[in-house]
């Protein structure tokens, strides 16, 4: 009877007028959806590909080691191409020198600020606003429509439990529906094989899961449109239910549950942060002046009787505020790497508390589970900033060494000689101007998610969607225990 | 007959489940969007003040204005911003100035909070767009065809009804009821802003009544859409499918895609490019620069006092001339740039203006200050600053300091007038104060009179479709 029953609902849903419809659209959209993130991606890359020769070439063109800087970028994903996730809004790039320590600036979204107008189509968005809207259309009148109809009462003329009867409900519209979403889904893994994209198995593995927790929102909403068909006797109503809780789940709570974190959870801006560093480093600097200030006029006092500079001394004065100027530069550093440490505590506590709300919601499970699959989800600033960190340690202790051995030095002499008939103006500063040698210098290394930790976070998503799935349908049983057939 | 039919209309949206339920929701959103405008907009301007104190007190370490020789200032929140976000939270909000050069800018809303950017904000455009659009929908799909189905068109018909009075009482019934319950919630909306602190002058009233009365022209555009649909449809069933399957094609899917491939089919120097191209020319000059500091030649009589001041300013001029040339460098580089922006933003949101809720995005945008513009208009405001910025610089120490070589004089050497003077304590309340003034009421208005006049014309053709459609439809 099971069988039959299902067989019932599979036909009913693919020879409804709804199914050519739904399924050319679904087609168009997740197409054009892997078709616009490849084309994304592709982009990305190149614009990857020529920061990096920049930076190559701008490595090239400095002449001090002991004003060496760089800048690191992170590098595209291909999982980007399905799930876009914060990859536009978080920085793209962090300056690397003994001066500053990492943060991720200008996101593509502050650069070229067109395409934050309409943020990008991805694959996850046709997923939450178009697939579950229809399977929300396909389901909403499944029990009271019938009814409506007079066909339910037919059905309950025969031996039928109605368990098996809501099991194949629900088992018929999911089996007719996944057909118009599984083809254009295989047909956009296909485009992405034949771009040449380049993907591992571990993206493959990623990509997999990516659908697989797509299929578990979608067969949500369809448990949650049968259930919401038995809780009304009209379909008008049961479709305007639908709809509420279809805006309510997919556009409110999500965004309702970040915001309220976000006023229930003060962190201070960066910016705020950012002057109480420069505050300290001037303050600093500051004191490093007065010393030096002190230590010349020491040296002045120190002067032979003819007034002469000694030159052997100026430059052991200038070494050793090298050394001093360099001192000053680490404890600089330092309170800024911790200052900034506590800001991203505060924000991390007010993030976790962000997502927990906003899980709530189903759809805002999905997106996040996607995102952490992808790799696009929060951690990217963490995990890129600590590489960065890492490097900069690397670069600069590769900088120093070369400049201990070479002699140069960070300050520089000006020395000015004034005679009667002329004067003359030297500067001076170690070895200036030739280019330096730049074999051995650590390059910077685009930190790799691998699978572990990319499927671990989106575990508890996986969870969060199948027990939403499991109790609907639990309620949508009981409801229609006490349902009344007639 | 015509007032009648009206009536009939009004009352009947007015009294049925579908119409309380869906005006419950959206007046709760409505009002949920304004709270939380509001609490936004206060929790913004207090980052702003602290970020402005912030910089002000890290001025406090230093004894000497010679030591000082950057600032920053901060782009202010707007009220009207909080309403409708438009990029405002996805530009920089920080400049970087010193007395030349370059102006970086850093920190934007969703770069130094990302988990904002994950799902974006609740505003009021966004209600509009998405909730009140297939508020819209849902009241209008089943005009025509839901009273086909019912049987209720015939006998209306059976009276002495022209069916341009129908049609029309139709159309301007459901109108009124949707656009004056809007209202009703709107106005409570009004009422909040004031009691939760935000204070708006009479300009920025104006704007935000221009915004609702734009967001009521897109409502009404997808009512007479769905009316529209309706009398194309002879079942109710099929009519809110279409209609849904537009709503979702409008809103979700044109304005994103078209912006994609209309915007990566016009070739746009990154900034990447730009920062190496001035990189590479910032090299070459400052060889020329220290070229410079070799033939310095000193005039006069040798005197120590007076020699520190005369290499100051001598390095000041080769610093000009430097700026000068990167100056004029830089800005032939943007101007090509900014040319290309806009044959780019022209070219996509023309093909995006398919879709209503680009026009609705667009002008809210330009109304509330926080379109494309913000972004160069921020920009500007830095660059003026920079110039105030500097000309105080030389006011105080004698040089512009934005330069890299920076000589100090020292007092062991003797410099300055009185050997024995302390230089004067640094004090941050002298800097010149930056002013950031916001859009005025014309630069507003007029760049948003374009959308505007599209949600119009797609009102009075969705209007006169229902009407056309309707002159042929079968009542029976």
């Amino acid at each position: 009877m099971l069988v039959t029953l299902i067989n019932k609902e599979l036909k009913a849903v693919i020879l409804s007028p709804k199914f050519t419809g739904t399924f050319l659209v679904c087609t168009l959209l997740i197409l054009l959806s892997v078709f616009a993130g490849i084309r994304e991606y592709k982009e990305s890359v190149k614009r990857y590909d020529s920061a990096s020769q920049l930076v190559s070439q701008d490595l090239q063109n400095q002449t001090s080691w002991s004003r060496i800087k760089t800048k690191a970028y992170r590098a595209p994903d291909p999982m980007q191409i399905l799930v876009s996730g914060l990859e536009y809004d978080i920085g793209r790039w962090s300056p690397v020198s003994s001066q500053n320590t990492a943060k991720l600036k200008n996101s593509i979204y502050s650069d070229e600020s067109i395409y934050a107008v309409f943020r990008v189509v991805d694959f996850t968005f046709i997923v939450q606003f178009v697939l579950t809207l229809f399977a929300i259309l396909f389901t909403y009148n499944a029990v009271c429509g019938e009814r409506e109809d007079g066909t339910l009462r037919l059905v309950f003329s025969n031996p039928v439990s109605r368990a098996r009867y809501l099991v194949a409900k629900c088992a018929g519209a999911w089996l007719g529906l996944v057909v118009p979403i599984s083809i254009p889904i295989l047909l956009g893994m296909l485009m992405i094989l034949l771009s040449g994209v380049p993907i591992t198995a571990g993206h493959w593995v990623r990509i997999g899961l990516l659908m697989g927790i797509s299929l578990l929102l979608f067969t949500f909403f369809v448990v949650l449109g049968v259930f919401i068909s038995l809780l009304t006797r009209r379909t008008s109503l049961s479709l305007l239910t639908a709809l509420v809780v279809w805006v309510l789940f997919v556009l409110i709570i999500p965004r309702a549950g970040i915001m309220s974190a976000g006023s229930a959870v003060r962190v201070p801006s960066v910016s705020e942060i950012e002057g109480q560093i420069s505050g300290y480093a001037k303050e600093r600097w500051d004191e490093f002046y007065q010393s030096m200030e002190e230590r010349f006029a020491r040296m002045q006092g120190a002067k032979g009787a003819e007034g002469e500079v000694d030159e052997e001394l100026m430059w052991s004065m200038m070494q050793a505020e090298d050394s001093l100027r360099r001192v000053v530069t680490e404890e600089i550093n330092r309170h800024d790497l911790k200052l900034r440490e506590d800001l991203r505590q505060r924000k991390t506590r007010q993030e976790n508390l962000a997502l927990a709300l906003a899980r709530f919601s189903p759809a805002s499970a999905y997106q996040l589970g996607a995102m952490s699959l992808a790799g696009t989800n929060l951690d990217i600033k963490i995990r890129y900033e600590e590489t960065i960190n890492n490097y900069r340690t690397q670069f600069i202790t590769f900088a120093d060494r070369k400049q201990a051995e070479s002699g140069d030095l960070a300050a520089r002499m000006i020395s000015l000689s004034v005679t009667d008939s002329s004067s003359n103006l030297t500067m001076s500063g170690g070895r200036d101007k030739k280019a330096l040698d730049l074999s051995g210098l650590p390059r910077f290394e685009a930190p790799s998610l691998n699978l572990a930790d990319a499927v671990s976070p989106a575990i508890v998503d996986f969870g969060i969607l199948a027990l939403y799935t499991i109790l609907t349908f639990m309620a949508g049983f009981i409801a229609f225990l006490r349902y009344d057939l007639r | 007959m015509l007032r009648i039919i009206i009536e009939k209309e009004i009352r009947d949206l007015l009294g049925s489940t579908k119409f309380a339920v869906t005006f419950g929701v959206c007046a709760v959103l409505v009002l949920l969007a304004f709270y939380v405008g509001a609490a936004r907009h206060m929790l913004y301007q207090a980052r702003f003040e602290a970020s402005q104190a912030e910089n002000l007190r890290s001025m406090k370490g230093i004894s000497d204005w010679q030591d000082f020789d950057e600032t920053r200032i901060f782009l202010p929140p707007q009220p009207l911003a909080s309403l409708v976000s438009g990029v405002s939270n996805d530009i920089d909000g920080t400049a970087i100035v010193r007395g030349r050069g370059d102006i970086p800018t850093e920190d934007s809303r969703y770069n130094e909070d990302p988990v904002f950017a994950i799902f974006r904000f609740i505003d009021l455009e966004f209600i509009f767009k998405i909730v009140l659009s297939l508020f819209a929908v849902l009241l209008g799909y089943d005009a025509i065809s839901g009273e086909k189905e019912r049987g209720t068109l015939r006998l209306s018909f059976s009276n002495a009804l022209p069916r341009r009075d129908y049609i029309a009482g139709k159309l301007v019934g459901s109108f009124l009821g949707l656009m004056i319950s809007l209202m009703v919630t709107i106005s409570l909306g009004f009422l909040l802003l004031p009691l939760m602190g935000i204070n708006m002058n009479g300009e920025e009233w104006i704007k935000l009544i221009l915004i609702v009365v734009t967001g009521l022209l897109y409502v009404g555009v997808f009512l007479s859409l769905s009316i529209f649909i309706s009398a194309l449809t002879h079942r109710s069933a099929h009519s809110f499918l279409i209609s849904l399957a537009v709503w979702v094609l409008c809103i979700h899917i044109i304005p994103g895609v078209s912006i994609l491939m209309a915007a990566r089919s016009v070739a746009v120097p990154s900034s990447d490019e730009i920062a190496y191209q001035k990189s590479t020319l910032g090299i070459q000059l400052a060889g020329e620069f220290e070229d410079g500091m070799s033939r310095f030649a000193v005039k006069g009589d040798a005197n120590p006092d007076k020699l520190v001041s005369q290499l100051n300013t001598y390095i000041d001029s080769l610093n000009n001339v430097r700026d000068i040339k990167m100056q004029a460098f830089s800005a032939r580089l943007n101007e090509d740039r900014l040319n290309r922006q806009r044959i780019q933003e022209n070219l996509a949101f023309a093909l995006a203006r398919i879709s209503p809720a680009t026009s609705l995005s667009l002008a809210t945008a330009h109304l509330a200050g926080t379109s494309l513009s913000l972004k160069s208009k921020f920009a500007d405001q830095a660059r003026d600053y920079q110039k105030s910025f500097g000309s105080f610089m030389v006011e105080k120490t004698g040089m512009n300091t934005g330069g890299i070589i920076k000589i100090r004089t020292s007092k062991a050497c003797g410099g300055g007038d009185d050997k024995n003077k302390e230089p004067e304590p640094v004090n941050p309340e002298e800097l010149p104060k930056p002013m950031l003034s916001s859009f005025t009421l014309g630069e507003s208005v007029n760049p948003a009179l374009t959308d505007v006049g599209i949600l119009i014309v797609y009102n009075f053709l969705f209007f006169a479709g229902a009407f056309i459609a309707f002159l042929r439809y079968d009542l029976r």
